[in-house]
């Protein structure tokens, strides 16, 4: 009997920017086995680094034993990455975050939005930070519907991705 | 005045004196993931844009072995692109189009090339 295609990732992870790297080379190790499309691949991967990245960086970190989550899930024509960290539900960096997507959603491409986003950079002072370029990394690179939702003190950055 | 080679973590820039004379060529392999990637690459570039100004030489980067990079580098070359056109320095970067990671992430640097003709983006196929 064939089983639909589908696959899953679910783990949490330890706040420890190190880890970005080890998942990210992890999931295109584990798409590289599943998939002849090594492009899709890296982007997933490239996916899934910008989100941990924005949760290690963005997260509520005080309480010192709390943890992301990482979900990798799909089939063969699509897939989702799911990054979810703790937040405080007021913090300024969850209104840049909804504002960065709002602000995606209105550009007629994710490309001409990540090509603004570059512009945007070079007008900033680099110790500022990129200015949410990852968020609009992954809807260009990664060709990715985003989605913010907070629960209590949970943030869920979700990408839909199409293949 | 060469500048030195660059090992930061899995990132690596190795600097080449290419032919045709006057012109450097910083070659990037391994990754580049840091959180603050421009407190190791800052410095390293205004070291890196000094030699190209003390030798009127060019600057050719290399990414076409890079496997890859997060954002915050990309921010981080945005800044040398500025810095060497305030400085008058010709600036060559070249990727691999075979790769769609690289095609998407340098043709959009695009934005960038102006009429003086100081950026120009080109693929590993089209370089000399």
């Amino acid at each position: 009997m064939n089983r639909p295609f589908s696959f899953m990732i679910d783990l949490p992870v330890r706040n420890d920017w190190a880890n970005v790297d080890l998942l990210r080379t992890s999931i295109l190790n584990c798409f590289t086995a599943t998939f002849h499309d090594m492009d899709g691949c890296h982007s997933l991967a490239m996916v899934a680094g910008e989100l941990l990245e924005n949760a290690i960086k963005y997260g509520d970190w005080k309480d010192g034993e709390r943890a992301l989550r990482l979900r990798v899930w799909g089939d063969a024509a699509w897939a989702k990455v799911q990054v979810d960290s703790p937040v405080q539900p007021d913090s300024p960096s969850l209104g840049a975050l909804n504002d960065a997507i709002t602000w995606l959603d209105a550009y007629p491409s994710a490309e001409d939005a990540y090509r603004a986003r570059l512009l945007a950079v070079a007008a900033r002072p680099l110790a500022e930070g990129g200015g949410k370029l990852g968020i609009a990394r992954i809807a260009y690179e990664g060709n990715c519907k985003l989605k913010a939702e907070v629960k209590g003190d949970l943030l869920s950055v979700t990408s839909h991705m199409t293949f | 005045m060469i500048t030195e080679n660059l090992r930061a973590g899995d990132l690596a820039i190795e600097v080449v004196q290419a032919a045709p004379a006057g012109s450097l060529r910083l070659l990037w392999t391994g990754r580049s993931g840091d959180r603050n990637p421009h407190l190791i690459l800052g410095p390293y570039f205004e070291q890196v844009l000094a030699s190209a100004a003390a030798q009127r030489a060019s600057l050719e980067l290399r990414f076409e072995k890079l496997d890859h990079f997060n954002s915050s580098t990309v921010a981080t070359i945005i800044q040398l692109i500025q810095d060497a056109r305030q400085r008058d320095i010709k600036l060559a970067i070249v990727y691999d189009a075979r790769l769609r990671w690289q095609k998407l992430s340098f043709d959009a640097l695009r934005v960038f090339v102006a009429a003086d003709g100081l950026l120009e983006l080109r693929s590993v196929e089209e370089a000399p």
